[in-house]
């Protein structure tokens, strides 16, 4: 999943590829983190299909009050509230917890990891052996903010819009619906082929899917809104203006990128919902705030009751100088940065690995405008943290640390040696790398990356790039700066806890975001060897693959796991940073003291 | 007068026409291709210069199409109800129909009806600021002429006003919004929603644009007072044994406030097109941080229409400018 | 974005032809002289003129000065001058106190000296204002000249032109055509360094140079009925024997004046693009540490006020000295 709206298109450039991220925060760094900020919660956890409404009672919780929310720029929050359109962190945040019930979701359990629970569902659903067939069962008495009752038909007609790849592009129904359904990417949602589409039926209150591709999945994807219920006149291109409720939450005011106002639904029962809970009397989002202003309000009594989504650097460090490390969380994001090197022109091991050892982590970091052990962070600020592929908190994971086992650090000597086993001496080895000419920071961090590489004796050329995304010149072997480059990135997010979202998108043959063009046929056979495994096997054989990969080809240097700074007001509890949706507040929890 | 007038109406028309044509073809021919916001957006970034995607993506959006055509299209609009498809899927957009803006695929007509009012706000609080204070200021320095405090305030108001605005505003915005809570919510709330929120929301704003621009305003109305004030029908009126004031405010006054407002008129045209460093700096959504906004993701539509307000407000207040001009000063004919 | 235009405009009105008796009393120097010796006797002028001086001594001498104070705007690594969880320098301001090795401290994330970048800084701002103001200046000239003298259908071409120019949205064709230019040297880092710093130039005097053309253009037509250019007509002087030896000489005051003006306009506009996200590639520059310093604010406001203050005072300098200068040209000042 994608990070937000508009750090895909900031992020673009700089941010994404020459920063880190991180995770873990702040602990056993003897460099900085020296004082204790609240950690949120990095797991989530397992399944649990007999999970029932109403949500868990929370300790101290408190009803009434109003919230507000602050997203700060560049994040500008939804363009459209369409269900068959969410897929990003701050708008599937809002959506899934407030506003629209899909077949499955996440909820926080008791022990603070997050387990998959039925939402509108009666169960998790019921695969058949080859999971080309899922059956899910729909509650009675689900109901609409109007009061009419949710039918089967309606969730069948919300999942074929998923399938309207023209109107819904930024949807995930173009990633999973259209590959994975039977015939998917033949039919292009009901309004433009009609609604006769074999794959998705209904019989009784049971909704029967039905893929062409084996999708054992199917319980996890079931937690995006687009695998949710919509009325069956909804508009094509409107609906997302003025969408109806199944949540806690309805919509009272929605203007585009600007604001969002949600007021309590009374038609939602939940005694049906295993998840959510109506505590705050309303919400109001703002978006695309500026991010000095968002700071100051939360920090300083105007904002007692608001909550800020992503905290800049300098407030960080206000937080800390005032003491105010009661209001900061720290929230890790499920997603890794990484540094790939072009496969086929970086061919030695030697001269991949040496690359891990030749960045300079803590200085590009900085420059970058990071908080280093804070908002990328890795196996350089906290030990447990590592250097791998899959974010913490994956199940199966294992920590990587090195190709010797013994942590990776800025060590240019420890390159030099490598580079010399490979046969280069100092200065011979050129690396080039591209960058996002148009901020300062990106430069700077460009600037302290050659240095970096300099010192640990690369000879380097950089290039500035000013067009965009650097992803443009990354996913184009046509462009003439691709040409010229050996060292490319990316920056990936989970869109479920599974490794199967995570690692074959970065070094599956042919992947899209496999930039490094990595590609080794035992790899590949390896991957189609553990989706066929039992689904209980697989997240270990997953996180077996990664250390594999890893030591003996280092297709990836990790350049940091991402984590946010999230600020709230005094008078706000039951804070929680939800891992489910990628690292955003988790709605459900939070009361007003 | 009418012959003048159509003259002037057809050479502003003109004008319109070439400022939205010039500003079609420069994104048009730009390096980068205008359906490249909409693909990025849509498809996580995978949407190189040459890739089949983002053909596809002009395909849809009809840049694959000639530019006159596709210009014809977007002029039409402007008068006839029309349908824009993007794919398979159509978008109704009623006349006047600007197109639809590439980041999120919404009428631009609607969301200039959302972001019109912040500007105009804006710039009326702030014009008759300046206007009320420089003018007022301007002609009190005038009658007392070479005295200190005529002095000083002359010199204070040129060092100000050589002070780039942007700076001001920005210090402004730190010190009185982020430092300190003298105004802590610069916000825009609809006037009509709650006046005096509106008002205060927006008090700083006016207060950083209004001083600043009154000090040219001083400068302008106290040399044209000047000038005024020695003319011989002041003097004239002033042998006649008229009141002081009735020679200052009806005679010397109303001949001083021709450059004025032809200044006026230009200013506050240029105001009306978007407000940029202020309604950047401070946060607001208005005209000038929609267009900006624009330009940086190539959302063409949205381009096209701030270049039209502004080009349209400017012509227009041009025309304005020169009919109040006959008015106040009995020399001038417009022929 | 203000460019000098409207402020020329005005100026213009006051560089009127000097009344017949006052010339006779002065007869025997020449204006520019004349100006000259009033300049010397206006204290304000002799000040902002040495601020002038010294701005220009650092950016001309800028390598060298960065020589003997010991700085430069070299890379170093981060980690060994920064805080790694503050972001803030270990030494000097601040937290620490003066540091003599950075007399202006170290930028905050990166730990760049903070006076090498100023110092670069300056050059870049009165490199880039000078190419500016001479070429906008040079343009408007020539096309004022022509169109004054050779009038008709010429005038109304040009005239129009200048109109048409007033009305583009300036920041938005900035914004549009910086890319553009850009991206023909976007993969070459010294391409792109000069490519970005001549793209900036070109915006400048793309619209920078219609307040001098309509300056000139007055002054010409007034210019074309004196008895002098009439008479080197009549015994059958070349066209541009006239326009360069009769009419030239007489527009320095204005060229000089519009020039002088049209410096501080462009230094500000420099920093103001900077502050959008049009900026200089591969050189320091005020704007840019401006922007970038704006969120250091609270922690570091000193590193935001170097550069605030070096364009302040260089703009107010060159503002005041480009006053004193026309008030020195215009004979109906008295001193």
């Amino acid at each position: 999943m994608k990070r937000t709206n508009a750090l895909v298109a900031g992020l673009s450039a700089a941010t994404l590829a020459l920063t880190l991220a991180a995770c873990g925060g702040g602990g056993d760094d003897d460099s900085g983190g020296d004082t204790e900020f609240n950690q949120g919660g990095t797991s989530a956890g397992g399944k649990n299909p007999t999970a029932v409404g109403p949500a868990p009672e929370l300790e101290g919780a408190q009803e009434g009050g109003e919230l507000t929310v602050l997203a700060p720029d560049p994040d500008d929050g939804p363009t459209s509230l369409d269900p068959a359109a969410l897929w990003s962190v701050t708008d599937n945040g809002i959506a899934q917890d407030l506003l629209f019930r899909s077949l499955t979701t996440f909820r926080q359990a008791e022990d603070g990891s997050y387990e998959l629970v039925p939402d509108l569902a009666t169960d998790l659903g019921t695969p058949n052996e080859d999971f080309t067939e899922w059956r899910f069962t729909l509650k009675d008495g689900i109901k609409w903010e109007t009061g009419d009752p949710v039918t089967a038909e309606e969730v069948a007609f919300g999942i074929k819009r998923s399938l309207d790849g023209d109107t819904f592009a930024t949807g995930p129904g173009t990633a999973y619906s259209k590959p994975y359904l039977e015939g998917g990417d033949e039919y292009s949602g009901p309004y433009a082929d009609g609604e006769n589409f074999p794959a998705v039926t209904t019989e009784g209150n049971d909704i029967i899917l039905k893929f062409g591709t084996p999708f054992a999945e199917m319980d996890y994807y079931s937690i995006f809104p687009a695998i949710g219920p919509v009325p069956l006149d909804a508009s094509q291109t409107d609906y997302g203006l003025d969408p109806l409720s199944t949540g806690p939450y309805k919509i009272e005011k929605f203007v585009p990128n600007q604001e969002l106002v949600l007021v309590p639904n009374d038609q939602w029962d939940p005694a049906t919902d295993p998840a959510r809970r109506q505590l705050i009397d309303k919400y109001t989002f703002k978006f695309d705030v500026n991010p000095q202003v968002a700071g100051e309000t939360v920090l300083s009594d105007a904002g007692n009751t608001t909550v800020v989504t992503a905290l800049q650097a300098t407030d960080y460090n206000k937080a800390r100088d005032e003491g105010l490390e009661d209001q900061i969380l720290v929230g890790p994001q499920p997603c890794t940065g990484f540094v790939m090197p072009n496969y086929e022109k970086v061919k030695e091991l030697e001269v991949r690995q040496a690359l891990a050892y030749a960045y300079d982590y803590e200085s590009i970091w900085l420059a970058a405008d990071e908080v280093v052990g804070v908002t990328l962070a890795n196996g350089v600020t906290d030990d447990s943290l590592g250097f791998g592929l899959l974010p913490p908190g994956m199940a199966g994971r294992q920590v990587w640390n090195g190709p010797d086992g013994e942590g990776i650090s800025f060590d240019p000597e420890k390159s030099k040696e490598l580079l010399a086993e490979a046969g280069y001496d100092p200065g011979e080895y050129e690396v080039s790398f591209v960058y996002d000419s148009t901020t300062e920071t990106a430069e700077a961090a460009a600037e302290q990356r050659k240095l970096s590489y300099e010192d640990a004796g690369f000879k380097v050329q950089s290039y500035p790039y000013g067009g965009g995304s650097l992803y443009d010149v990354w996913t184009n072997p046509d462009h003439k700066l691709y040409k010229k480059i050996n060292l490319l990135g990316t920056a990936w997010c989970q869109d479920w806890p599974s490794a199967a979202t995570f690692l074959p998108p970065i070094v599956e043959t042919g992947s899209a975001y496999n930039t490094g063009n990595f590609s080794e046929p035992a790899i590949d056979d390896e991957m189609d060897r553990i989706r066929s495994l039992p689904v209980d096997e697989q997240a270990e054989a997953w996180g077996e693959l990664e250390q594999t990969v890893m030591t003996d080809y280092q297709p990836v240097i990790n350049t940091g796991y991402y984590q946010n700074i999230f600020g709230f007001g005094t008078d706000i509890g039951g804070f929680a940073n939800d891992i489910s949706v990628g690292g955003a507040p988790d709605y459900r929890s939070i009361y007003i003291k | 007068m009418f012959a003048f007038l159509v003259k002037r109406i057809l050479s502003g028309f003109l004008t319109i026409m070439l400022v939205s044509m010039i500003v079609y073809a420069l994104f048009w021919y730009g390096p980068k291709s205008p359906a490249l916001q909409l693909c990025v957006q849509e498809t996580n970034g995978r949407c190189g210069p040459t890739s089949p995607r983002l053909a596809d993506y002009e395909e849809r959006l009809g840049y694959n199409n000639p530019v006159y055509e596709e210009y014809g299209k977007w002029v039409k609009g402007l008068v006839i109800d029309r349908t824009i498809m993007l794919g398979k899927t159509p978008y109704e957009c009623p006349a006047p129909c600007l197109g639809l803006s590439f980041r999120d695929k919404t009428l631009v007509s609607e969301q200039l009806k959302d972001k019109f009012p912040v500007t105009v706000s804006l710039a009326v609080g702030a014009a008759s600021l300046y206007l009320l204070i420089g003018v007022t200021v301007g002609a009190l320095a005038a009658r007392r002429r070479g005295t200190l405090a005529d002095k000083l305030l002359v010199s204070s108001t040129l060092v100000f006003s050589s002070i780039p605005y942007y700076l001001v505003a920005l210090l402004s915005f730190l010190l009185l919004t982020l430092n300190t809570s003298i105004f802590p919510d610069v916000a825009y709330t609809p006037l009509l929603d709650n006046p005096a929120k509106w008002a205060s929301g927006l008090l700083l704003v006016w207060l950083v644009m209004g001083i600043f621009g009154a000090t040219s305003y001083t400068r302008y109305s106290r040399g044209a007072m000047v000038e005024s004030l020695s003319e011989d029908y002041v003097r004239t009126a002033k042998a006649k044994g008229l009141s002081a004031r009735t020679v200052v405010v009806k005679h010397a006054l109303r001949s001083a406030l021709v450059p004025v407002v032809t200044i006026f008129g230009l200013d506050f045209a240029f105001l009306l097109s978007g407000t940029v460093f202020t309604e950047q700096i401070f946060d607001l959504e208005g005209i000038g941080k929609w267009g900006l906004d624009a330009t940086y993701i190539q959302d063409l539509p949205v381009v096209q229409a701030t270049s039209l307000v502004l080009a349209v407000a400017v012509v227009v207040a041009n025309i304005v400018v020169d009919i109040i001009y006959s008015f106040l000063d009995p020399r001038v004919r417009l022929s | 974005m203000t460019l000098p235009a409207g402020d020329l405009e005005v100026h213009g009105e006051t560089v009127a032809r000097p009344p017949e008796a006052e010339r006779k009393a002065i007869a025997g120097r020449s204006p520019t002289r004349i100006a000259l010796d009033r300049l010397r006797k206006d204290p304000i002028a002799v000040v902002c003129f040495l601020i002038v001086v010294l701005f220009a001594a650092i950016a001309v001498f800028g390598g060298l000065i960065q020589d003997l104070l010991g700085v430069s705007t070299e890379t170093v690594r981060a980690t060994d001058v920064i805080h790694p969880v503050t972001r803030l320098p270990l030494e000097g301001p601040p937290t620490g106190t003066f540091d003599p090795d950075h007399p202006f401290g170290v930028a905050p994330g990166n730990g760049t000296d903070n006076l090498a970048v100023w110092i670069e800084g300056c050059r870049t701002s009165l490199y880039l204002a000078t190419v500016a103001a001479v070429l906008s200046t040079i343009i408007g000239v020539t096309l004022g000249l022509i169109a004054g003298f050779m009038g008709g259908i010429v005038d109304s071409i040009i005239s129009f032109a200048t109109d048409l120019f007033l009305t583009f949205p300036f920041l938005v064709m900035a914004l549009a055509i910086s890319p553009i230019l850009n991206d023909r040297f976007g993969d070459d880092t010294d391409k792109l360094r000069f490519a970005s710093f001549y793209s900036l130039v070109a915006i400048l005097v793309v619209f920078g140079w219609m307040g001098v053309a309509r300056l000139v253009r007055g002054e010409v037509l007034s210019l074309r009925e004196r008895e002098f250019v009439k008479a080197a007509r009549v015994i059958g002087v070349p066209t541009h024997r006239i326009l360069i030896r009769e009419m030239l000489p007489n527009l320095i005051a204005p060229i000089v004046i519009s020039f002088s003006l049209g410096l501080p306009a462009f230094v500000a506009a420099e920093a103001g693009l900077s502050f959008l996200g049009i900026g200089v590639f591969g050189r320091e520059s005020w704007g840019q540490t401006i922007n970038a310093a704006t969120t250091w604010w609270e922690d570091y406001p000193l590193y935001l006020l170097e550069p605030v203050l070096g364009i302040a005072i260089l703009v107010v300098a060159l503002n005041l000295l480009g006053d004193a200068l026309r008030d020195a040209f215009d004979p109906k000042t008295r001193r």
